[in-house]
Order: structure tokens, then sequence, then C-alpha cells
């Protein structure tokens, strides 16, 4: 970590992590909705390598009050800050400087670049960025970071930040009541960067980090400031009359330096976004998106390419080479068995994890990918907000959930961007019991999509009927109330193939640095039971609940053995049975293994997250109910569709 | 006075796609913290706003921002409409 940093701050889905990309070549996930960066990212700037560049969760408001918000906050407390680069929509001027206003009271050196000009330009909405710079004391720098456009500009000024004129004077009360809190933080919780005036605002607006960091620095003295903002907020001084204001300043200082030209029809971007959340077009054009996933990542992904990769290179070239160039240099007989046999490290492991999986997960990124950058994604929590309105959530969290799709570890994360405590232990929950991720989901579509496209709809099915139904049940035990959604629309862009691409090659990394290892493990495990004979022990005890509750042939006990690893191994193991499984097992068996514990990475992650306590009690609330909801699909079947089918 | 004169104050989401009206009030029923994001994203009184849908969710227009509001929170905010 060098000891001098620049932090890229503003409102989320303005390019942040973009311009982060381009000013240190470092790539962090960039997406079109807001919400995309949870936590800070650092990397030396390729300008100055003594510099460190920090991107930040996007702040809609400042003070913070969602956990995305509040890391921001923290970096802007705890970093050793030369300066913020301030990056902003050039279409929507008011709502950047209000975030402006703010750190001009923190006496922090700014830049700020005014990014997407171009989208600005296309709407008629023009900034005068000169006039601007002269207004607020600091280089104002219009960008197009996606484009590179503007960046050795802002580079050129980063050298020479300078501080940012006030943008405005509260009422007499509000003034009365900084300058009553300010010097006492100088006093008692000096800040070596901010000003006392900028923090005595966050503290007055209610900013729980401002908050913690005062109460630290100033010790025993806190109590004086706790008065005294207890005093003003008595006197109105509230953290809403405050924004407000700001909001006001931003809106008079917004209009002095836009222009806006009438625009004779809406852009198509417009009228797309609209069609997508349509009460009527709105579902035909989900299904078609739902189809075409399934067409590219189930039929496509999980038949043509494991076609090709597990059958041809692996079944009929890689693996008869590497079986027989093993048994032919391999004295050892169990180390030839660990590395080829049934078991093996080769045969199974690596032949799982590269000739299975990952064509599956690798058209899923490409789709997903798209569907991200797209614009498609946000909107998709204006069309899930009834039915989510049941389950105690509102239409935002289906964001995590939609990125559980492609992994619920990271997705546990992105839970950050919900408003309240309640809904993000009720997502997390639901994530772990009901979403699979890309590589489960892709193991299901290609074996259940083989057996029968009804197979596949019984399973979707089965899964929403869980979600919903624990959703519910959650929603009634789980203390607090429902937020109602407010949500920002991005806007409908064309995906840029080269973000797409990046963002699939580096989840493609991770996904392949997590799994592969793991897989390894776990057919490790499975090779030292089999050879310690606890494997057939373990099938023979599993057997009244595998075959007599579930229906499955007892040898599914060693793929549920499996999904104590990783969910996506079990369904693989099923997978590999899928020539012995009838339509109903094939159903019931992947419901079981969907619902199943979720992967190691991700039990960490609710540890982190949640505690530990949560994190176990969820654990145990799983298990059982994957075999419940297992054994009732499979006598609900028999009974629907004949024992026989 | 002319009916064009007239100015109605009515929930938001009582207003049919395509008007334009301006923002009064966000009333107490809001929760505060999200009486503060509406402000945010520009939902603050005497701002103008052109309404584009109202199913399955209010949607209005705000300067450049599309803005998605829950009928719950859509009937607790304000407008002006002459």
């Amino acid at each position: 970590m060098n000891i001098s940093a620049i932090a890229l701050v503003g409102n989320p889905n303005v390019g942040k992590s973009v311009l982060f990309h381009r000013l240190t070549g470092a790539y962090v996930n960039v997406s079109n909705y807001p919400g995309t960066t949870v936590e800070v990212a650092r990397a030396s700037a390729r300008f100055d390598a003594a510099v460190d560049l920090i991107d930040t969760p996007g702040v809609l408001t400042l003070p913070a009050r969602s956990d995305d918000e509040r890391a921001t906050m923290r970096a802007l407390l705890n970093e050793p800050l030369r300066a913020v680069v301030q990056v902003g929509d050039a279409k929507n001027l008011r709502r950047t400087l209000t975030l402006t206003a703010l750190l001009a009271e923190l006496g922090v050196p700014a830049v700020l670049a005014l990014n997407m000009h171009d989208e600005a330009g296309a709407r008629g909405v023009t900034v005068d960025a000169p006039a601007l710079a002269d207004a607020l004391g600091i280089p104002v720098v219009p960008t197009v970071a996606t484009g590179g456009e503007g960046i050795a500009q802002l580079t050129h000024h980063l050298a020479d930040t300078r501080g940012l004129q006030p943008l405005l004077h509260y009422d007499a009360t509000a003034e009365m009541a900084i300058a009553d809190l300010a010097p006492r933080i100088a006093t008692h919780a000096p800040h070596p960067r901010l000003t006392a005036r900028g923090l005595a605002i966050l503290y007055l607006g209610q900013d729980n980090e401002v908050e913690a960091w005062l109460r630290q620095a100033a010790g025993e003295a806190y109590a004086e400031l706790a008065t005294a903002r207890d005093a003003a907020h008595a006197q109105g001084v509230t953290p809403a009359a405050l924004a407000h204001e700001r909001g006001e300043a931003a809106g008079t200082l917004a209009a002095r330096f836009t222009a806006r030209t009438a625009q004779s029809s809406p852009l198509l971007a417009h009228r797309v976004g609209q069609w997508v959340i349509h009460r009527v077009w709105a579902w035909p054009i989900l299904l078609g998106v739902l189809f075409s996933v399934y067409e590219f990542v189930g039929v496509f992904g999980a038949g043509t390419l494991v076609g090709l990769m597990e059958e041809t290179l692996f079944g009929e070239t890689l693996n008869p080479a590497i079986t027989q160039f093993v048994q032919s240099h391999v004295g050892l007989p169990w180390l030839a068995d660990l590395l080829v046999g049934q078991y093996g490290l080769w045969t199974m492991g690596m032949t799982y994890a590269l000739a299975l999986i990952l064509p599956i997960v690798t058209t899923f990124f490409i789709a997903f990918g798209l569907l991200e950058d797209s614009g498609y994604f946000a909107r998709l929590s204006v069309l899930a907000n009834r039915l989510f309105k049941l389950i105690g959530l509102n239409g935002r969290a289906v964001l995590p959930m939609v990125l559980g799709l492609g992994c619920v570890t990271m997705a546990t994360l992105t839970t950050r961007i919900l408003h309240s405590p309640r809904e993000r232990l009720i997502t997390i929950f639901l994530m772990a019991l009901a979403i699979p991720c890309s590589a489960q989901l892709g193991v299901v579509l290609g074996l259940l999509g083989g057996i029968s496209f009804s197979a596949t709809l019984t399973w979707v099915a089965a899964m929403v009927a869980v979600l919903m139904l624990a959703g519910f049940l959650a929603a009634k035990l789980i203390p607090g109330r429902r937020i109602p959604l407010v949500t920002e629309m991005p806007p409908m862009r064309l995906p840029l193939i080269g973000n797409v691409a990046k963002k699939t090659v580096g989840r493609l990394k991770w996904y392949l640095i997590e799994v592969i290892p793991l897989f390894l493990l776990g057919t490790l495990i499975m090779f030292v039971l089999d050879q310690i004979g606890a494997l057939p022990a373990i099938i023979r005890a599993g057997e009244p609940l595998v075959s007599g509750w579930l229906g499955l042939p007892k040898e599914a006990s060693a793929a549920f053995v499996m999904g104590f690893l990783r969910r996506d191994f079990g369904a693989t193991g099923l997978f590999a049975l899928s020539r012995q499984l009838s339509p109903i097992q094939a159903v019931v068996g992947m419901v079981t293994i969907t619902l199943f514990v979720p992967c190691i990475a991700s039990v960490m992650m609710i540890i982190k997250e949640q505690g530990l306590k949560i994190a176990a009690a969820m654990l145990a609330l799983i298990v059982p109910f994957a075999f419940l909801v297992g054994g009732v699909l499979n006598h609900l079947l028999r009974t629907v569709w004949g024992a026989g089918a | 006075m002319s009916p064009a004169d007239l100015i109605a104050r009515v929930p938001l989401g009582f207003l049919l796609p395509g008007v334009q009206a301006r923002v009064d009030a966000l009333d107490d029923k809001i929760d505060p913290t999200q009486r503060e994001q509406l402000v945010a994203y520009g939902l603050a009184p005497n701002r103008p706003l052109v309404v584009l849908q109202q199913r399955p969710m209010t949607l209005v227009m705000i300067d450049e921002v599309e803005l998605a509001l829950e009928d719950s929170v859509a009937r607790h905010v304000w407008v002006t409409w002459r």
C-alpha cells in the first residue's frame, strides 16, 4: 500500500469502475446497474506508481445510509487521501453537485470528471464545463470513460488538485449549529485531512461512520459532541433539512451551467427501456430472454459444447491417452487408481471441472455479462417487485438473486446494496437455500434439458415454489418491516463486447481457481472413502433416505457426499448417473441437490457477512429441508405422473 | 380564473402517463431514510417531472433520471398539476 491515495467517489452507476480501470489498468467488475461495486478496490495509478487509486462504492446520499455507502465514508475518513476524483454523470448535474457540495465542506482537494457526456449530448444536455470549473474552483473534465476520452486531461489535472469553493451557506439556525459543533470537533477529535465543519455537517446528518469515528477520536469528550448535536436536532437542524438545502443549492448551480435542447422523439434506448417493463410487453420479453439463455447455456453450452468436451476430447482422446500413460508408467496400483480410476483426480476431478462445468459456466457468464451490461437486470427489480412483496422483500433483492445465478458467494456480498439488515438476512438465506450457481444451473439444464422441457419446467416450478414458501415463512418469522421499492433505471445500452469478454475471463479465472482445488479435494475424499470401505457403508446407511424417501438409486448417496463440498460437484455426480435415472428421479435428485448445502466459499461469505451463529442456523435448516422437499416432490410426482415415469 | 389556471394537488400515483407535474411535498408516511433518497434522486419539492407509466410501478422522469416507485410511495408524493 502506498502512503498517498486518490479516491474515485461518485453517485452509483456513473462509471467510476471504468475510470478506475483506465487510470490503473486493474480491472474490477463493471456493469450497467447501480451497486456493482460494494467494496473499495485499490491499485497503483498508471501515472504515478507511488499513488494508490481507490475505487469506492457509489453513494446516492451522503451522510451514508447503506452498507456500501458506509464503505465509501470509511474510505474518506481512514485512507491517506491526497485528493478525490469526483465522477459525475453529465446528464444529471444536479445530483452530481449535491455530492460536490458535501465534498467541498470536507475540504478535500478534488477534480470533477463529468462522465458520459456523450450520452448527455445525445439527450440534448450540454454542460458548460469551463464556467462550472470557475464556479467550483477546481478542474472540471468532460470524460467518456468507456472510450478513454478526457483521461489524459484528467490525469494532467490530478497533479494540481485544489480545494473546492463552498457551494452554499445553510440557513441561520443550521449555520449556528455547525458553528457550535465544528470547534468542539476541532478540539476533541481533529481529523488529519477533513475539516471540522464538514465532519460537523455529516454528524448532524446522522452519518453512522462519522459518529463512530468521532466517538473513538474524542473519547470521553464525545458526550459533549452528542449533546450539541441533540440540541441542534431539537432546533430543527435535521438530516432532511440539511440535505434539502444542499439539493436546492446544487439545483440552482446546475441550472446555471446546463443547457437543454428539446428532443424531437425519445431515444430508442429510452423506448426499449420502457418496453421491457411495460405491463403487457414485459412478460413476453422476459420469456424471450429466459428462452434465449436456456438455448445458449442449456442447449448449446450444456449439450453441444459439453458433448464435444466430455465425449470427444476427454472421452475419446485425453482420458484414454492419460490412463494408458499412467498405467504404464506408475508402478503403484493405488496411485494409478488415484489418478485415473473411478474416483481418479484426472478422470473424475479434472474431467468434471473442465469437460462438464467449464463449457457451461463459460456460456452462462457470456449471457450473464450481456444482460448485466444492457441495463436489463435493473429493470427486473420492477417486474419482480410484486412477487417479492409476498416474501417481505422488495424488487431490489432480485439483483443479488440474479447475480447468485452466476456465483452465490459473490452475490452474498452484493446484498450490501439492500437497505435493511432484515432484507439482507432473508435474501442471503434464500440464496443459500434455493439459488443455484451457474455451474449447478448448467448441470441441471444439461441433465433435465436432455430429458424433456417439462422436466426442466418442473424443476423451475419446484424451486420457485420453495423460494416463495421459504421467503414467506422467513418474512413472518424475522422481525422488522418491509421497505417499499424506489429505484433508478439505468439507461439501456448496447453491451460492449470487450467489457463482456473481460468480465467473462475474470469470472472464469476466479471460478477455476476456486473450483479445481475443491473438485480435486472432493475426488480425493471420495477415493479415500472408497478405499477404506466407507463409501459403500455410507451408501448403505443413506439407502433409506436416498432410495426409500427420495426414490433415487442408492449410488446417488455418493453425489450427496460430494455435494457437501460443492453443490455443483454433487449435481455433476448425479449427472454422471444420468443413464440410470428415470425422469422423476432426475427431477427429484436435482431439486434436492439444488437445495442442498451451499458451497464452502459461500458458507465462509455468509459467516463473514452474518456471523457464525446465523450461518450455522441456516445450514441446520437447509439440509433437512432439502431432503424434506425432495421426498415430498418424489411422492407427489409419482402420484401425478405414475411410478413408471 | 380560467380553467387553464386551475392547479390540482394530487398524489403522484393518480396521474396518467404523459402528464407533466411538479413535486409539491413528500408526506410523513414515507420513511425518513427513503424521503432522503427520493430527494437525492431529484424528487424534491418544486421540481418538475413527467409520468412515464403507472403499471406495474410508477415510473417518472426527473431531469434525465428514470425513477421507479412502488405505489405505496407514489401515493404519498404530492404533486401539482395544471
